[in-house]
């Protein structure tokens, strides 16, 4: 059996950011459409530490360490928007909201 | 520190701090406003009357210079001369008189203040710096809250479009001027860029500009400048935008604003580029006319009260702009004092005519009539100022225009005459008419207040008086400001006997005594008089 | 005297204005003690200068007004024997005037700003006086336009006195554009702008303006016009009766529009023998005019409004026939017995509770005696019989006319003859007849007040022809002439006996003629026996339907026009607003707000980019 290579990593990361997209753009439910938002954002964070670890250069997972944070903070307050959004328009559909007013 | 700054600055800082306030504190906010105003126009007042422009080499005077971003030639330079001299002390009153009859507003009051304040304070640092840099910021720094002011506090169903058009029209113009004066700073040589207007002045009239840049630059100027003054075909957004302005608003952009363009013109255009002036001459004194002639008439068909104030003002400043194209001495000293008597005398009228419409609900002429019987002190200013726009003697802008019509006779007869008619029988036409519909007339009008208490009579008396005294001793303004413009009507190929200004004043001046007093009480001709 | 007592003569009427506007408002008597002093002050200081002419130590007191480059503008005092005499006209007059207003106006609620706008009209009138130069005159010319109408505006409430005002102003200033252009044009020629400097470049090289000699002439000749309400501008001094009767007496009668006159007098040098022509002509043409309208005036101020018109053609004609000194001595007994003329229809409407229309009164002799004997000196005065004071003047231009024009000389008989005419049917319908309203039997003679002013000034119209007047003046015109005797009763005879005996025939025809018509007529008889003529006669031959009709055409149908094309301007920039506007409008036809949309773009132009960057 082959070792794992950088090859499979990004193979992997490229599925996960396919699986994303199709979820943000196909999805109606904005819960779902910021989880596959978040997919995407793994998988970007899978690329970056595999080139990390096979070029032998750490920047990759500091990069790694940055996304997580501000993905963290991302989470925190797109799940408040959604949140607000619910209450005001009691549903979580992004066909309902196509005006920034109203 | 140069009195210049202070006067500039205290405004604007006055609005930082008022910020800070909590806008609960209604009588603190307008108190400090006012007192911030105050103090400007006193050490306004005061500079005004120490000022002597013989004393310093360059002819300015209160300069304070200190280097701001020296690898791109900007530094912060103020000063004053006889040009600008007049235009700040006549900013410095209407920004006081402005805040003083504001005393209406009670919706937002902290947020008025501030952006009046920043408004009068700009426009007062544009007039003052002899810097380009912040000649234009300062100026963009005055016009920016007027949409925020229109749009906010305006009257009428128009405020809207009136906000857009006006800010809009205004950074075209802006913009304009912006490419022109950057073209101009790139005109120099690398190393020796700079946007000292003095220093500018001095290498320009050392090494006149290629008539290629030339060419370019100078329409670019005179069309940005000319959109800022309302100059003929880009009047149009002048009456609408006063006419909804609120009050305080409306006084500090026709009366003090507006002469930035005539100022930049004078101060920057002409000096850099006298030769393709004396080119634009006739088209300049051709939309002029345009301005009064054309304007004027158009002043005689309105029947709202603010609509013909505004297109009033733009006739009047069609005489400053008649001056400047005479490209003569006298042409260019009448100039000045139209753009000093016209700022007392637009905001006189605008807060007289915030006055009627706090009071009447309407500014429609046809609903008016016999309101001086109810009336008398409003009435009686406004009758008075209405005389001073159609040219009356004893009020400054009579001084002014007949100026210029004496400067610009050598350069066109005709021009000339068709400028004494607008002068004379279209502005008497339309303010008579406005003062016969107004105030004249027998209509009854109970229930309505005239202004009693001094403290609010103070800022129509204070513009009144300083129409008047300028109207009587124009020498106040005229022998300084002639000092100043001599240098640029002598780069137009004018032969000026004699170098220095007269600084006697009627006796009574706190002018300098040292400089000798010239004195030609025989009347006799003066050599280098008028050529033809 | 000391320089300041000079500029006192000025300064105090504005003085007195300003105080009386600033604190008096409240205190009308204060306010009318206040502006009689300062007019009488005046006076007396004239007298003071008169006194200092004679012995030639008159000063003139210059200071520079302004001075640009080449333009120096002076604010000075100029005192000679024009001056000196048209300073005690306006003053002594003025002083009467200003006593007789106290009585009349009592009881006006705005009596403190009807004496505050008189000191200002004094004020302005002197500054006219003793102008040293074109511009001062110019100033003064236009705020004694402005005097005149704020004094005729005074009852603003009324429609009637408002249109006045602006009529008045408006005319004023169409002449007023023809001076001032006169005014920079001399200038731009000679360098100067005082009087003394003119005249002495002309004196040196008398073909100085060559060509522009008759066109400079003209144009300051239109200031005359339009201020002495000459044709034709005349339309508006008769509107201008809407004033308070004082105010017509002073203003419209006596003073200010004589200024034309001392004007012309005062720059006789600048005219050329077209000039003076054309003046002549323009005297003649609106004496003839106005006379001919006074016949069928039935208003008691409008008549002598007319009257003042006709006699204001025969001072400017004096002019035109290079007299200045006749025009200056008519100038002077007019202004004597036409105030007395206006205060004495002043009396009689004050005590007719404000009725003007003369077919309403009637039999006032016995009523009001003292206004009687001397409204009677003052018409034969105007009319002009020796020896009374307007028999000498008028005498000493038809003389002028005799020798320069004949033409004109038989237009200034007729005129005599309509003068006498008109003013004895003003005389017998008012004062002889039957009482023809009611209103005559509450009438009353006025208070003493009004009537000492009556019977000084009809005093100064008797004797007002032996002051030695022309005397006074001609040095001044004609250095070299000799020396004419003071006192001479008999000189309208020696000088001229066709003139003067002419005149008397005149005279004698118009009163027999006013005899048989009016002398006990009930209404009118004229309009009856001349119907056409009347008509155009009442309607002062169309003049101010003609210039409505102009004005419409010239000014407003082209301002309409104007304003047309600013419409069309402003929709241009609303143009631009709107092609911005719906260029957005289009732009935003992508912008659907659905997120998946905007991502499924995102994602299709990363995925380009990718594309083509991997593939080139």
């Amino acid at each position: 059996m082959t070792p794992v290579g950088l090859q499979h990593y990004l193979v992997v990361s490229v599925l996960l950011f396919c699986l994303g997209l199709l979820g943000v753009l196909v999805r109606r439910n904005v819960l779902v459409i910021y989880m596959s938002l978040e997919l995407m954002l793994n998988a970007a964070n899978l690329a970056l530490t595999a080139f990390s670890r096979f070029n032998n250069n750490l920047d990759g997972q500091i990069i790694v360490f940055f996304i997580i944070t501000v993905a963290a903070s991302e989470v925190a307050v797109g799940l408040a928007l959604i949140v607000a959004l619910y209450r005001r328009r009691h549903t979580t559909h992004v066909e309902d909201m196509t005006a920034l007013k109203n | 520190m140069s009195p210049l700054t202070i006067i500039f600055l205290l405004p604007l800082l006055t609005a930082l701090v008022l910020a800070l306030i909590p806008r609960n504190f209604r009588f603190s906010i307008r108190g400090l406003a006012l007192l911030a105003g105050l103090v400007s126009m006193l050490i306004a007042v005061h500079a005004f009357c120490k000022f002597d422009g013989q004393a310093s080499p360059s002819g300015f005077r209160f300069e304070e210079r200190h280097a701001w971003a020296p690898g791109a030639g900007i530094s912060y330079h103020v000063g004053a001369d006889g040009l600008n001299l007049g235009l700040i002390l006549m900013g410095a009153v209407v920004l006081f008189a402005a805040l003083c009859v504001s005393w209406r507003i009670h919706t937002r009051e902290k947020e008025y203040y501030i952006l009046l304040l920043l408004m009068g304070g700009g426009i007062l640092g544009a007039f003052a710096s002899l810097d380009l840099f912040f000649f234009y910021i300062l100026h963009e720094l005055a016009l920016v809250p007027a949409f925020i002011l229109i749009g906010v506090w305006g009257v009428g169903k128009d405020k809207n479009y009136a906000a857009y058009q006006i800010t809009l029209y205004l950074s075209l113009g802006a913009l304009l001027v912006l490419a022109g004066l950057l073209a101009v700073y790139l005109q120099m040589p690398g190393a020796s860029r700079t946007f000292d207007i003095v220093e500018l002045t001095r290498y320009f009239s050392a090494h006149p500009m290629q008539s290629g840049a030339e060419h370019w630059i100078f329409p670019l100027l005179l069309i940005g400048f000319g959109i800022l003054v309302s100059l003929y075909p880009f009047h149009t957004w002048a009456p609408l935008g006063y006419g909804t302005a609120p009050t305080g608003a409306a006084m500090i952009h026709a009366g003090v604003l507006k002469k930035f363009g005539l100022y930049g013109l004078l101060r920057i255009a002409l000096p850099l580029m006298p030769d393709e002036a004396q080119r634009w001459a006739l088209i300049i004194a051709a939309l002029g006319l345009g301005n009064v002639v054309l304007c004027g008439a158009v002043a005689m068909r309105q029947r709202e009260l603010n609509m013909l104030l505004g297109n009033s003002s733009v006739a009047h400043v069609g005489f400053a702009f008649l001056g400047i194209a005479s490209m003569s001495l006298i042409g260019f000293t009448g100039a000045v004092v139209v753009m000093v008597a016209h700022g007392f005398l637009a905001a006189l009228n605008y807060a007289l005519s915030g006055y009627l419409r706090e009071e009447l609900k309407t500014l429609d002429m046809d609903q008016m009539g016999g309101l001086l019987s109810r009336l008398p002190f409003i009435g009686t200013v406004m009758i008075m100022a209405m005389m001073a726009a159609c040219g009356l003697p004893g009020f400054a802008g009579f001084f002014g225009e007949t100026l210029v019509f004496f400067g610009s006779w050598h350069r066109s007869e005709v021009v000339t005459v068709l400028a004494i008619w607008g002068a004379l029988i279209v502005a008497g036409v339309y303010m008579l008419r406005a003062i016969r519909s107004i105030w004249h007339g027998d209509k009854q009008w109970p229930g309505l207040s005239d202004v009693t208490n001094p403290w609010r009579r103070l800022p129509y008396g204070l513009l009144l008086a300083a129409l008047l005294v300028f109207g009587c001793f124009p020498r106040l303004l005229t022998d300084n400001i002639k000092a100043s413009v001599t240098p640029v009507a002598r780069l137009m190929g004018e032969e000026i006997a004699g170098g220095g200004s007269v600084l006697k004043v009627y006796g009574l001046n706190s002018f300098s005594p040292r400089h000798p007093v010239e004195d030609n009480a025989s009347g006799a001709a003066v050599p280098g008089g008028p050529h033809r | 005297m000391h320089e300041p007592l000079h500029w006192l003569i000025l300064f105090l009427p504005l003085l007195a204005a300003m105080v009386i506007t600033l604190f008096l408002q409240r205190y009308p008597r204060c306010s009318a003690a206040l502006s009689v002093g300062a007019v009488l002050a005046s006076f007396l200081l004239s007298v003071g200068v008169l006194a200092e002419f004679l012995d030639g130590r008159a000063p003139d007191i210059a200071l520079t007004w302004l001075q640009v480059g080449s333009l120096q503008i002076q604010f000075g005092l100029h005192f000679d024997a024009l001056s000196a005499l048209m300073l005690l006209v306006v003053t002594g007059v003025g002083s009467v005037i200003h006593i007789y207003s106290v009585g009349y106006m009592r009881g006006d609620p705005h009596y403190a700003r009807f004496f505050a706008e008189m000191s200002l009209f004094t004020f302005s009138m002197l500054g006219i006086v003793v102008s040293n130069n074109f511009f001062q005159m110019f100033v003064f010319w236009e705020l004694v336009g402005l005097s005149s109408y704020l004094l005729i505006g005074f009852w603003y409430q009324r429609p009637s006195a408002a249109d006045a005002a602006k009529k008045a102003f408006l005319t004023n200033r169409l002449g007023d554009v023809g001076f001032l252009i006169g005014i920079v044009l001399a200038w731009a020629v000679t360098g100067t702008l005082s009087f003394a400097g003119m005249k002495d470049q002309l004196l040196r090289d008398p073909t100085l303006f060559n060509t522009t000699a008759t066109v400079v002439g003209l144009l300051i000749f239109c200031g005359a016009v339009g201020k002495s309400a000459q044709f034709p501008l005349h339309v508006w001094l008769p509107d201008a009766m809407e004033g308070p009767t004082p105010v017509s007496a002073l203003i419209h009668a006596a003073t200010m529009v004589a200024a034309g006159v001392y004007m012309l007098c005062r720059v006789f040098f600048i005219f050329t023998h077209h000039d003076l022509l054309v003046i002549a002509w323009i005297g003649g043409i609106t004496a003839l005019l106005s006379a001919l309208i006074a016949v069928q005036q039935d208003d008691i101020k409008r008549i002598l409004a007319y009257s003042t018109l006709s006699q204001l053609g025969y001072m400017v004609m004096a002019v035109g026939f290079s007299a200045p000194p006749a025009a200056m001595f008519h100038l002077t007994t007019h202004a004597f017995f036409k105030a007395l003329l206006f205060l004495g229809a002043g009396s009689v409407i004050h005590a007719l509770s404000q009725e003007q229309n003369i077919w309403q009164m009637g039999r006032l002799r016995s009523k009001m005696p003292l206004t009687y004997w001397t409204f009677l000196a003052g018409t034969l005065a105007l009319c002009g019989l020796w020896p009374l004071s307007g028999a000498f003047s008028k005498d000493a231009i038809l003389a002028a006319a005799w020798e320069h024009n004949k033409a004109l000389f038989a237009l200034g008989e007729l005129v005599a003859f309509l003068t006498t005419f008109y003013m004895f049917r003003l005389f017998f319908v008012v004062f002889l007849g039957k009482p023809k309203s009611d209103l005559v039997g509450h009438a009353h003679e006025s208070p003493r007040i009004m009537t000492y002013p009556l019977v000084f000034l009809a005093a100064a119209s008797v004797v007002g022809g032996f002051m030695g007047i022309t005397q006074f003046i001609t040095p001044q015109f004609s250095p070299a002439s000799a020396r004419l005797p003071i006192f001479a009763p008999l000189e309208p005879f020696e000088t001229s006996p066709v003139a003067a005996l002419l005149g008397l025939a005149a005279i004698a025809i118009g009163f027999v003629a006013a005899y048989v018509y009016y002398a006990g007529a009930e209404s009118d008889p004229l309009p009856g026996k001349m119907k056409e003529v009347c008509n155009v006669l009442r309607h002062k031959f169309y003049f101010d339907e003609f210039y409505a009709g102009l004005v419409d055409v010239c000014q407003d149908k082209p301002a309409r026009a104007i304003n047309l094309c600013d419409i069309g301007l402003k929709l241009l920039v609303r143009l631009t607003h709107g092609t911005a506007e719906w260029t957005g409008r289009v732009l935003r036809l992508v912008q659907t707000g659905n997120l998946q949309t905007y991502t499924l773009l995102l994602a299709a132009g990363a995925a380009l980019v990718l594309y083509f960057m991997l593939t080139r």
